[in-house]
């Protein structure tokens, strides 16, 4: 059993890496690394989310947050902006202590509202702000001065560069899930007061959940901003994007290692795909969907796919006449 | 130079009465239940629109608004509740969120689609154009809705405190299990606050339409509005969320006028951000 | 002593629930707490635990002062509690449960394991080491909280009403389990509404009534005092009725 297991795992490995060369055309190519892009956030979120049940509504302030400051090492010094993505993972740090430390001692939904509120008090400050490009936004380098600009023509690199980051974010996830800590996040998600009884402590394992997740996240929004090269602050900083990592995270499954690259492999193309199918007003049935999706998922299915699947297989595994009984 | 001090803090309060309004069912439905409704400013962008439907659409007069949304969201808030609510309240935290996470995405989007982006008012009627009272000028529309607003919170609050409904509502809110003892039916008090509240917020909304433009996407800031509210004035507590609201309108008011437009947000939000650090059992409620 | 409650009172507003309660338990004792409902052994309970902090009073535990330590403080020093209304970690399994408090002294996973391994073992829920805690009954979860718990290696146990909700034979189990584990050198104070339950495990019963203590002696003494049989309406204790 493990075996073949394992031998699917090696052939969907193969397949993820092996894409770009198959789908060799710009569309493809381009969806390919939006895909990878979405999973990294996606992924970035879940630890928080998933693993430990805190719900960040406003994870987009992190990611607008490692979009703009890149751009803005170029702007200013005309450094390459991935000088920049350290220091926007320094700042999404700091925000995130500034809102982790005093949710957290609290009981109740303080921390979820807390993140939005200050993702939105960010995103207005920056469209205020004509420093920072105000409304406007911020662009990148035109071309490649060197090749550390990373500014690429075709999306192939982008889609290796992206593969790697996620493959780190998600070793450092699988890494996390053996670990104590992630034994203690999924025992402050399954029960807080349970877990301190056993000495858990748990206002500061979930703030160390919260900067690992912030600071993948930061990230991830430089990645975006290194691609696409231009920035503005509802394309960063929108709720839209919050919204987004946590619908990938959720239907693929939250609290699971690939959920969110499953999520993402089937929200991504399908927002593409509902984005061009219907003009200029796709972007509403777009979010129409989601939020159609989000609440099936929620009433039906909190696990997400992830779940689904783990019980159907788990039916498979009994004899027939157990899964009956079971079903 | 005061009496236009005077008229922005009247005007403040005006609009805060309404945030009273909506915030007041949202206290309820937190006190009882624990559970924290995302789409409880677009619910006021649905009073909003109704009122736009009824005026400009379907040409009724503006007596039909109120209670049209009224019904309107009544309905609403007892299905969702049913629907959508009380299956998930019993699953985990993330369910929750997302649930009316997801509802406030659906209710916003779907909008956005009938309406498209673009802001609409409603038509000046008769119940337009500006008091004069010594020498503070009062803006009609805005002076009926907060009073109305005013009116209904206390309403509410009266409901709930000297109708045998309404303590049977603080009952369940109290102590579900007793409550149960005594013979009242949870499910049915919960449903009940679920269709108040809703009702509560289409009205505020229908009230917000005559002095606001209406667009698809305001239910996010009305939605933090409500949270900072009733984190303000305690959960639970409509009195206090009558004082929240009423003070939030006024620093609304005054930040616009002596910062600019954009400070409207994010002094309200800051506000917030500060009392989570500071004191986040608010002004009103126990720790 | 290993733990001292010296007039440990508890205000909720104006009502007060405790009212100077006094309690010394020496190293590898067996204490119960029983009383009426709304009596304040539960508020006593959550004192002692951590999960309230007393309005006046002390709580020390193997000399030091735990008055106003969080839980997680009390579950290192080595007091562990169970929980009135189980709260297993329901979508992880028996061992990951386990695991969790087997992690407090054994921070690496292997070492986690095999403690954690050992501990269900010992309570007899090896053939359920895989199972999802949501899958199990009550006496299950329970039984699964005590595993949990022991992974903790506590000094001092606080059980809150731990055999509520068993049948006659699951109850017999529970209190097999008990005996064990006090056995094993772990003081115990038991939170208890079943009388056949005190009066077989406690070597020594603490009665509240209203806030306060109101005897406190050998089971069999106790049940026999005046007060004690007025706390509970004139029915006869020897009967071993459930209030």
């Amino acid at each position: 059993m493990g075996g073949r297991l394992a031998l699917l795992a090696l052939a969907a490995a193969a397949m993820i890496v092996a894409y770009p060369l198959v789908f060799s055309g710009a569309f493809m190519g381009r969806l390919g690394a939006l895909v990878l892009l979405s999973a990294i956030g996606a992924s970035a979120w879940n630890i928080l989310g998933g693993y430990a049940g805190q719900i960040s509504v406003g994870h987009a302030m992190f990611y607008g947050i490692g979009a703009y400051v890149p751009l803005m090492v170029y702007k200013l010094w005309e450094l390459p902006p991935v000088a920049g993505v350290p220091v926007a993972v320094v700042f999404s740090l700091v925000v995130a202590i500034l809102i982790g430390f005093p949710t957290f001692r609290l009981v109740g939904h303080y921390f979820s509202m807390a993140t939005i509120a200050v993702a939105e008090l960010i995103r207005i400050v920056i469209s205020n702000w004509d420093f920072v490009g105000g409304a406007i936004g911020l662009m990148g380098p035109a071309t490649s001065r060197t090749v550390l600009d990373l500014s690429f023509k075709s999306s192939v690199p982008y889609y290796y560069l992206f593969l790697a980051v996620l493959a780190v974010v998600l070793g450092v996830t699988w890494h996390l899930e053996r670990s104590r800590m992630g034994y203690y996040l999924r025992a402050i998600k399954a029960g807080e007061r349970a877990a301190r009884s056993l000495g858990v402590p748990v206002r500061r394992y979930k703030l160390f959940a919260l900067l690992l997740s912030a600071g993948f996240t930061s990230v991830a929004g430089s990645l975006y901003a290194l691609m696409i090269g231009f920035v503005d602050p509802d394309s960063v900083f929108g709720l839209l994007i919050s919204v987004e990592m946590i619908i990938v995270a959720a239907l693929g499954g939250a609290g699971t290692l690939f959920g969110p690259l499953i999520g993402a492999a089937i929200l991504v193309p399908l927002r593409e795909f509902t984005n061009s199918a219907f003009g200029g007003g796709g972007s509403g049935i777009t979010y129409i969907l989601f939020g159609g999706i989000i609440m099936l998922i929620a009433r039906f299915e909190p696990g997400g796919l992830m779940e689904i699947g783990r019980r159907a297989a788990a039916l498979f595994k009994r004899r027939p006449r157990e899964a009956a009984r079971v079903a | 130079m005061t009496l236009t001090l005077v008229q922005v803090i009247v005007s403040g309060l005006l609009v805060g009465a309404v945030y009273a309004l909506f915030s007041s069912g949202l206290t309820l439905i937190w006190g009882m239940m624990n559970v924290i409704n995302f789409g409880h400013g677009d619910f006021v962008m649905v009073g909003m629109y109704t009122a736009f439907v009824v005026m400009v659409w379907l040409h009724g007069g503006v007596g039909w608004v109120g209670p049209a949304a009224a019904v309107l969201l009544f309905g609403l808030g007892v299905t969702v509740y049913y629907g959508l609510i009380r299956p998930v309240m019993r699953g985990p935290m993330l369910a929750q969120i997302l649930s009316t996470f997801g509802l406030a995405l659906f209710i916003r989007y779907t909008a956005f689609w009938i309406f498209s982006a673009k802001f609409v008012t409603l038509p000046e009627g008769a119940l337009g154009g500006t008091l004069d009272v010594g020498g503070i000028y009062l803006d009609v529309p805005q002076l009926i809705a907060g009073l109305v607003a005013i009116v209904l919170t206390l309403g509410m609050y009266l409901l709930l405190t000297h109708t045998r409904v309404g303590s049977q509502l603080l009952a369940v809110s109290e102590d579900r299990n007793a409550a149960m003892l005594m013979g009242i039916r949870p499910d049915r008090m919960q449903a009940l606050a679920w269709g108040l509240a809703s009702a509560a917020a289409g009205i505020a909304g229908a009230l917000m339409a005559a002095i606001y433009p209406i667009s698809p996407t305001i239910g996010e800031t009305l939605a933090l509005t409500a949270f900072v509210v009733v984190t303000f004035g305690g959960f639970g507590s409509v009195p206090g969320a009558l004082v929240a609201g009423l003070m939030i309108g006024v620093v609304q008011a005054l930040s616009a006028y002596w910062f600019g437009p954009i400070y409207r947000d994010v002094a309200v939000y800051t506000i917030f951000v500060l009392m989570l650090w500071v004191r986040p059992q608010g002004l009103l409620g126990t720790a | 002593m290993l733990l001292e409650a010296h007039h440990v009172t508890r205000d909720f507003g104006a009502f007060r629930a405790l009212d100077g309660a006094d309690l010394t338990v020496a190293d590898g004792e067996m204490v119960g707490l029983i009383g009426p409902n709304g009596a304040g052994k539960s508020t006593f309970f959550n004192c002692l635990v951590g999960d309230l902090t007393p309005s006046a009073g002390r709580v020390v535990f193997n000399a030091r002062d735990v008055t106003r330590a969080p839980p997680e403080a009390h579950a290192r020093l080595g007091i562990g509690r169970t929980f009135q209304v189980p709260a297993t970690f329901e979508d992880m399994s028996v061992l990951e449960n386990v695991m969790v408090g087997a992690f407090l002294r054994h921070p690496g996973r292997a070492a986690a394991i095999d403690a954690a391994d050992a501990v269900i073992e010992r309570v007899g829920l090896a053939g359920l080491r895989n199972a999802r805690a949501r899958s199990l009954g009550t006496p299950g979860r329970k039984r699964l909280e005590i595993a949990r718990v022991l992974a903790t290696e506590p000094k001092l146990l606080l059980l809150d009403e731990a055999l509520a909700g068993l049948n006659p034979a699951e109850i017999a189990r529970a209190i097999d389990l008990v005996r064990q584990i006090h056995a094993s050198g772990i003081t115990i104070v038991i939170v208890e509404h079943i009388m056949e339950v005190i009066l077989s495990l406690a070597q020594r019963v603490i009665v509240f009534d209203q806030g306060r203590i109101i005897a406190s002696g050998k089971p069999a003494d106790v049940v026999e005092e005046p007060a004690v049989i007025e706390a509970y309406l004139g029915h006869s204790l020897k009967r071993g009725q459930k209030r």
